[in-house]
């Protein structure tokens, strides 16, 4: 009898500690959902996109106006979850730590997932995928065909200062050396003026800049050499925000709106006009 | 020789352009830009300002307000600096170098991502803004800057004042040591008490004698005022940048940037130099 009771009193204070991890676990999850990104933009009614001026992702047209891939697909993310959306033009090199310290809710920039980065922020899955491509200089370096001709200690390249366009450049070619520029524009003018080889960049870049100069730059590789998933970037920890954002995702991948705004913006120029 | 100098230079200037010409491998496209400083708003049917001119005015606001508030730290610090008690002493003392001593990139970063991210979110700031209604938040926009970048702007605002406040405190320090002995003890000898001496005898000599250097120092917080660029204020120096990344009219951009900001420092030393004839012709 004795026995019985001790089980039985041993089980019912099992279920008392169980209960009250059940409740503790219910508070956290309670606290979790409050704090997160998602809830607190859903509060403020606006959501604050962190971008950089990066065409044709991003850029500013001639009224001033924000237009761009990435910016379409903000506008439409801001629409779907019933808030306004405010975009804050930030510095790319500092983007990742304006993010961590909160200035905005999201990076939707073309950013890239490199592990690295993803140790500092969380990422959503990858709604577009874009490449490495590199444009060349004429005169410079003229016949190059390969990655292996860039691949030499006399050669110089251009990018633009970040990790992406670094590391392939590492990666495919670690004997070149490299310059990095704080925004495009100036890698593309260390080519034209003849003082690098050639420039590495996402897709299509390169592309228009050989359609802009055809008679200083070429395209030495006619297919990308990398493949990179491009996601959305958020704060660590935020597994609320991650899903609806994976949600929203697979919802506008499936309408096929995706595959549209990616023709418009890259393989079309019809924008063009409106910027320059 | 005066000859042979304008002929060396004008060589010089001479041979620059001509290496820009064939050396640059660039395509100057001018006609681009004046869109970019203003452009026909066929909405409201008038010409409104653009890109540049935002930025240039951005620039304008965090100049004003920055000096304003660096003007007042300054002289609170130079008088600490001056003072008779230890204590303040060594604070304006710990103030002046610990920020002359830093490189204002790095004050700025520390004074963006540790300070600011900290400090507005107590205050509520943004919050506050929110809260305004239409009327406010335009003339609060008019004055510093519209409610999206607001917080952005107050410190970018609070930390250019920090820097340059401490060179204005030098100068103020420097002010009041330079009246002579004899007009504080001229003025304890009247019964005046330190505070009333400071007022009404010390600093009213002192300021004629810093205005000089006061004003070269407030020609330099315009001319600062590009670093923040650094944390996305959108003053001209980020505008001019985010339009380069954009069109990659690299050259025309920087040039005109450098026009723009030439045109405000100008103005603004030639206007010193006014103040400066009337004050010595006040004097005399």
């Amino acid at each position: 009898m004795k026995k019985h009771l001790l089980i039985i009193s041993a089980i019912f204070f099992a279920f008392l500690i169980n209960l009250k991890a059940v409740a503790h676990a219910g508070d956290i999850q309670h606290q979790l959902t409050e704090e997160s990104t998602i809830e607190q933009v859903l509060r403020r009614g606006v959501m604050k996109v962190g971008m950089s001026t990066f065409v044709p992702w991003a850029m500013k047209d001639k009224t001033g106006k924000l237009v761009g891939f990435e910016i379409d697909v903000a506008t439409r993310l801001a629409k779907d979850t019933g808030v306004e959306v405010q975009f804050v033009p930030t510095k790319w090199a500092g983007i990742i730590p304006a993010l961590i310290t909160g200035k905005f809710d999201i990076i939707i920039g073309g950013m890239g997932i490199v592990p690295q980065r993803n140790l500092k922020v969380n990422f959503s899955m990858p709604y577009d995928y874009t490449g490495m491509s590199i444009v060349a200089s004429k005169e410079k370096a003229a016949g190059f065909k390969s990655l292996e001709d860039f691949n030499r200690p006399d050669v110089i390249l251009v990018v633009r200062l970040g990790a992406t366009p670094v590391a392939a450049a590492k990666k495919f070619m670690p004997k070149a050396q490299l310059r990095q520029f704080d925004d495009e524009s100036q890698a593309v003018q260390e080519l034209l003026s003849g003082r690098a080889h050639a420039m590495i960049s996402s897709a299509p870049l390169p592309a228009f800049q050989a359609l802009k100069y055809p008679d200083k730059l070429f395209l030495p590789l006619k297919e990308n050499f990398t493949k990179e998933p491009i996601a959305f970037a958020i704060r660590k920890g935020d597994f609320d925000t991650a899903n609806f954002l994976n949600g929203w995702i697979t919802v506008v991948e499936a309408e096929g709106w995706l595959k549209e705004q990616k023709h418009y913006w890259f393989e079309t120029m019809d924008w063009q006009d409106a910027v320059r | 020789m005066d000859a042979l100098i304008t002929c060396c230079i004008l060589a010089a200037g001479a041979y620059l352009f001509y290496r820009v010409r064939v050396g640059l491998h660039y395509r100057w496209d001018w006609g681009a830009v004046p869109q970019y400083l203003f452009r026909f708003d066929a909405e409201k049917g008038r010409w409104v300002p653009n890109l540049l001119m935002q930025g240039l005015f951005t620039t304008i606001r965090l100049s004003i307000w920055g000096t304003i508030l660096a003007t007042i730290i300054g002289t609170l610090i130079g008088l600490f600096r001056t003072s008779r008690g230890l204590f303040k002493r060594l604070l304006g003392w710990s103030y002046v170098e610990l920020t002359r001593n830093i490189p204002p990139l790095v004050l700025i970063f520390i004074f963006y991502y540790f300070l600011s991210s900290q400090i507005i979110p107590v205050l509520g700031l943004d919050e506050y803004i929110a809260s305004r209604d239409e009327g406010t938040k335009a003339v609060l926009g008019f004055l510093f800057a519209p409610p999206a970048m607001f917080s952005t702007f107050i410190s970018a605002m609070m930390a250019l004042a920090l820097f340059e406040g401490a060179y204005i405190a030098e100068i103020v320090r420097a002010g009041v040591q330079s009246i002579e002995k004899g007009q504080w003890e001229a003025s304890y000898a009247l019964g005046l008490s330190r505070w009333q001496q400071i007022r009404h005898v010390i600093f009213p000599q002192a300021l004629q004698r810093v205005l000089p250097p006061l004003a070269g120092q407030f020609i330099s917080t315009l001319k600062d005022s590009a670093i923040v660029s650094v944390i996305s204020v959108q003053e001209l120096t980020f505008q001019g940048m985010e339009l380069m990344a954009a069109t990659y009219l690299t050259f025309e951009v920087w040039i005109t940037i450098t026009v723009l900001y030439l045109i405000l420092a100008l103005a603004l030393s030639l206007g010193v130099e006014r103040l400066e004839i009337r004050m010595r012709r006040s004097e005399a």
